[in-house]
């Protein structure tokens, strides 16, 4: 870690005044994959730099629980505009309990490539849940392979809004390796000009009795694209398994484009699996309902993407959190998507 | 208030309405009744500015203007109101949020500013008494999983809620049981002023022993065939419509 590149990120905190978090959050920074400070949010709770120059570690030990919410803002600038590549680990111990919020920006122009591991052990017993809002600007290019191992009994849901980027890839690797598991993924994305968004999914349940529900849903504008590629394989004895996944895009321009795979790989004989892909236009029988009540075209176009995505965002917990977020997609949705307020910082 | 001369409209070139005069002032009530097929709904949906007809002949003037001119939400924002025959569900758009939106749009055409929170939940609760509706029905999705009599209320909450000029009512009497039907009439009864009108499609007579007539019109294979008072109803309710049509 040399100095130049340390100068610049304690101002961060000071302009970094981002109107998502809620009042009793803690806050990480992490400029260009390089950890700012270390943390310890709480007994038996910490984030610290990689042992490699970047990435972080976040650790929560067994049976320590945090009530405050823990968000950590990572994000490029033009203090370095290298390609890389690093890896976060976040290890929960068995029966902890995590509220993370994990915003990745760009704040800068510049052609950014990043590609980012993120390896998550959920402990048996461990309740999860993390939240990643991704706002990056139109040369960026970023990739996450999230990587997930679950132990027995345990619950983590990760839902993803994606606003803005170039080219942003989710690669999701889950092993739902301890009997009794749970993992829900959800994702919103937001996706117009030139922009792609690509998510990959790979549900991996290897033993009896675990739960997985996807719900992933875009709204794709001028000559996006998104596309979808989801598996769900269920071992052999892996009995008892329920296994869930949707895709829905709504295409608000004719040269939008939306592809879905959705794949299904099943050796046991004893499940519930289901998955479903579906991309739709707006309903013309709805904006003329809320039209004839004075509603402007515009504004009724806007509601409906709204409800489209709406029942993701209902996954967020934390309601505060959600209201927020709903805020953020909103505005993006109208168009008004210049920076967040109560912040100086021009995201995109 | 309303003036409807010589309209023809069709859809996909297949003409629906072939030549409809009908006048409505303030304070009046009109019924348009007629078989499955006549034309009924094409009517209330071109009213309402529906771009799926096309107005091939005729005028609407509505208050002075031409109405044909103006886009769906400048007509409702005009004081028209479509209470829907099949109400349309919005998942994901609360009934709060909905009318909110629609009250807001309507008064910025007036240059009003946006109305208060308080002044709305008031509002809310008092139309919502109109109809009998529960308040829990204000945070549900607009008509999502509502039942056939629960969508039929909802229309005459928003129209409670609009204070529209001119109300027209597409069968909103179909799919109703007794009880919902007196509600519905009731709260039309209540909403009834000097300076605004109804138009009341149906094809019963049943809705119309509550919502009392000034006018009734029999309107068949796009025409009007008959134009009465309110024993129209009656007549037609006794004999059906075979006498008017080979007459």
């Amino acid at each position: 870690m040399t100095e130049s590149k340390f100068k610049y990120t304690p101002e961060i905190p000071e302009v970094f005044r981002c109107r998502v978090p809620l009042p009793q959050t803690i806050q990480a920074f992490v400029t260009n994959g390089i950890l700012r400070e270390s943390i310890h949010p709480g007994e038996g709770i910490s984030i610290s730099a990689s042992k490699g120059e970047r990435g972080f570690n976040y650790l929560v030990n067994d049976e320590c629980h945090l009530s405050e919410n823990v968000q950590i803002i990572s994000f490029r600038d033009s203090s370095n505009t290298d390609d890389l590549t690093f890896t976060n680990n976040l290890v929960f111990g068995n029966n902890t309990e995590s509220n993370i919020l994990l915003c990745t920006h760009t704040l800068t122009l510049d052609s950014f490539k990043t590609d980012e591991d993120i390896k998550i052990k959920v402990g048996s017993g461990a309740r999860v849940n993390i939240v990643v809002m991704q706002n990056e600007h139109n040369n960026s290019e970023h990739t996450v392979n999230f990587d997930l191992n679950i132990e027995s009994d345990a619950f983590i849901r990760i839902n993803v809004v994606t606003l803005h980027g170039a080219m942003l890839i989710n690669d999701f690797n889950v092993k739902l390796a301890g009997k009794g598991s749970v993992c829900e993924l959800n994702g919103v994305y937001l996706v117009d000009g030139k922009q792609t968004i690509k998510t990959n999914v790979q549900m991996n349940h290897l033993v009896p009795g675990c739960v997985s529900r996807q719900l992933f849903k875009g709204i794709l504008d001028d000559e996006s694209r998104a596309t979808f590629t989801g598996r769900i394989i269920v071992a052999k004895d892996a009995q008892k398994t329920e296994a869930y996944q949707a895709n829905h895009n709504l295409l608000i321009s004719p040269s939008a484009k939306a592809y879905a795979q959705p794949q299904l790989e099943i050796y046991a004989d004893d499940v519930k699996c289901s998955h479903g892909a579906t991309s739709g236009r707006l309903d013309e029988n709805a904006l003329f309902y809320m039209r004839s009540r004075g509603i402007g075209r515009q504004e009724a176009k806007l509601l409906q993407q709204l409800a489209f995505v709406y029942d993701v965002l209902e996954n967020i917990n934390n309601e505060q959190l959600r209201l927020r977020l709903s805020d953020l997609v909103e505005s993006r949705l109208r168009g008004e998507f210049g920076h967040c307020t109560n912040c100086s910082m021009n995201c995109c | 208030m309303l003036e409807i001369k010589g309209l023809h409209a069709s859809i996909n070139g297949k003409e629906i309405l072939k030549g409809i005069d009908i006048s409505v002032n303030a304070g009046e009530v009109h019924a348009i009744m007629g078989p499955n097929g006549s034309g009924k709904s094409t009517l209330s949906a071109v009213l309402a500015g529906r771009d799926t007809f096309e107005v091939t002949q005729g005028e609407i003037t509505f208050r002075g203007s031409n109405l044909l001119e103006l886009s769906p939400e400048d007509r409702a924002r005009n004081g028209i109101f479509l209470g829907f025959q099949y109400p349309v569900e919005i998942p994901g758009v609360t009934n709060v949020n909905f009318m909110k939106t629609a009250i807001n749009e309507q008064r910025k055409f007036r240059n009003l500013p946006p109305i208060s929170a308080a002044e709305f939940l008031k509002l809310m609760r008092e139309k919502m008494a109109v109809v009998e509706m529960d308040s829990s029905f204000s945070s549900r999705g607009v008509n999502v999983g509502f039942s056939g009599g629960e969508k039929k209320r909802n229309e005459i909450f928003q129209l409670a809620m609009l204070e529209p000029v001119l109300s027209i009512l597409d069968e909103t009497d179909s799919g109703l049981d007794i009880d919902a039907l007196r509600v519905v009439a009731a709260g039309v009864n209540k909403l009834k002023r000097p300076d605004n009108a109804f138009i009341v499609i149906t094809h019963y007579q049943r809705l119309l022993d509550y919502i009392i007539p000034d006018v009734v019109h029999v309107l068949y294979d796009g025409k009007i065939i008959k134009r009465a008072g309110k024993e129209l109803a009656l007549e037609v309710e006794e004999r059906g419509y075979d006498w008017l049509i080979n007459a």
